[in-house]
């Protein structure tokens, strides 16, 4: 089994290729052009790394978010392209778990932070499970006090990990017993999410491409009300 | 603050001159009908960023993009139903690009806004339709302060 990951939900885009033998190649780079000219060439030089035909692909993975709105959909359409044209599942996976992968082996509740812009950050937290992670509670859009003051409530020790812990490095460590992940672990990676997406195809828990959505989670249901103004 | 202005020229040149006081992360919401003035504002606005390119409304491309002193991202959310689909432009990335922002019709995805801009109310004069009444309201600090400034810029048209 092939998979083929794709991941432009932060300022980084992110494509790997790999499967039961692990990740078999992968490309990342936070400093590409716009995400959508550099993620089509991203997935040819993979393929051709791993010496692997896009029709050999039996599952596309993509990250569908939280993250940055245009980067977002174009993995998420570059994707469901792909498989479309394939005929082949899909798997989706929040960009939260994927940060929270790589920093797994720890004791620390892991809170994945990633900057949501405009002074809020996209937020989880997890404890590392045999073989995984395990998401405790809801993804959160909050402020970083507001981020603050949820991890002062409980008396865990942290390991944040994620651009936004880091770009609110000093409100976020004057709370006790907590450590930041280094910038390299920064960003959500197509690696983390093939490998994440490889455990999902064990257990057959694919979704098909009509079925993927978007996680948006800054989504007001409101309508304008054009009328009121006048 | 009111301010009057007697011609598309004069707006334009007021318009330019809060340019001239605006920093990167600024938003500007411009609020009033159909020919009220906007996008004429807007052009002024530009041209005082340094921006040369022709500015036109963007009512169908919802954003335009230009690169001057400070970049501009060009707004108008006239065609939009949901508070969601200005969300969906990636108005959080562009609030936080280090850019201005300028939004037609803005008020109304106020919601959504951040807690800090300036919103331009433009109104027609029932006597002169040449004239504008422009109101200018500060949200938030970060206008607050500028806002001695911008008084004595624009004095000769407060009314």
């Amino acid at each position: 089994m092939l998979i083929l990951g794709i991941d432009t939900a932060s300022p980084q885009v992110g494509v790997a290729i790999g499967g039961h033998e692990g990740v078999l190649a992968s490309f990342h780079s936070a400093r590409g052009r716009q995400h959508a000219e550099t993620v089509t060439p991203a997935i040819e030089f993979v393929c051709r790394q791993a010496r692997v035909e896009l029709r050999e692909i039996s599952c596309v993975a993509v990250d569908v978010g939280p993250g940055l709105f245009t980067g977002m959909r174009v993995g998420i359409a570059t994707a469901k392209a792909i498989a479309s044209a394939l005929r082949v599942p899909m798997i989706g996976a929040s960009s939260l778990d994927l940060l929270a992968m790589p920093v797994r082996h720890t004791s620390r509740r892991i809170v994945s932070v990633l900057d949501a812009k405009r002074g809020e950050v996209f937020t989880a937290h997890y404890v590392s499970a045999p073989g995984g992670i395990q998401r405790i509670g809801e993804y959160r859009c909050e402020t970083a006090d507001e981020l603050v003051v949820e991890l002062m409530a409980e008396h865990e020790n942290y390991l944040l990990v994620g651009d936004g812990a880091l770009r609110y490095r000093d409100v976020l460590s004057a709370v006790e017993n907590v450590e930041i992940a280094e910038q390299s672990l920064s960003m959500p990676s197509a690696s983390a999410l093939v490998q994440l997406a490889h455990s999902h195809a064990l257990r057959e828990q694919w979704v098909n491409t009509w079925e993927l959505q978007p996680l948006y989670l800054r989504q007001p249901d409101a309508e304008i009300n054009w009328q009121e103004r006048q | 603050m009111k301010i009057r202005s007697e011609s598309p020229d004069a707006t334009r040149e007021i318009a330019a001159l809060l340019a001239a006081v605006s920093l990167a992360g600024d938003l500007i919401v411009l609020a009033g009908d159909m020919g009220a003035g906007k996008t004429c504002f807007a052009g002024g606005f530009a041209h005082g960023l340094g921006i040369d390119d022709r500015i036109t409304s963007p009512t169908f491309t919802l954003v335009n993009t230009y690169d001057g002193r400070l970049r501009l991202h060009h707004l108008d959310v006239y065609r939009l139903d949901q508070m969601h689909e200005a969300l969906d432009l990636g108005l959080a990335e562009l609030l936080d690009d280090g850019s201005v922002t300028l939004i037609e019709w803005g008020d109304v995805i106020s919601p959504v806004l951040p807690s800090d801009y300036m919103e331009i109310q433009m109104d027609y004069d029932d006597d002169d339709e040449l004239v504008r009444t422009m109101t200018l309201v500060q949200v938030g600090g970060s206008w607050a302060t500028r806002m001695p400034e911008i008084a004595i810029s624009l004095e000769k048209w407060s009314c």
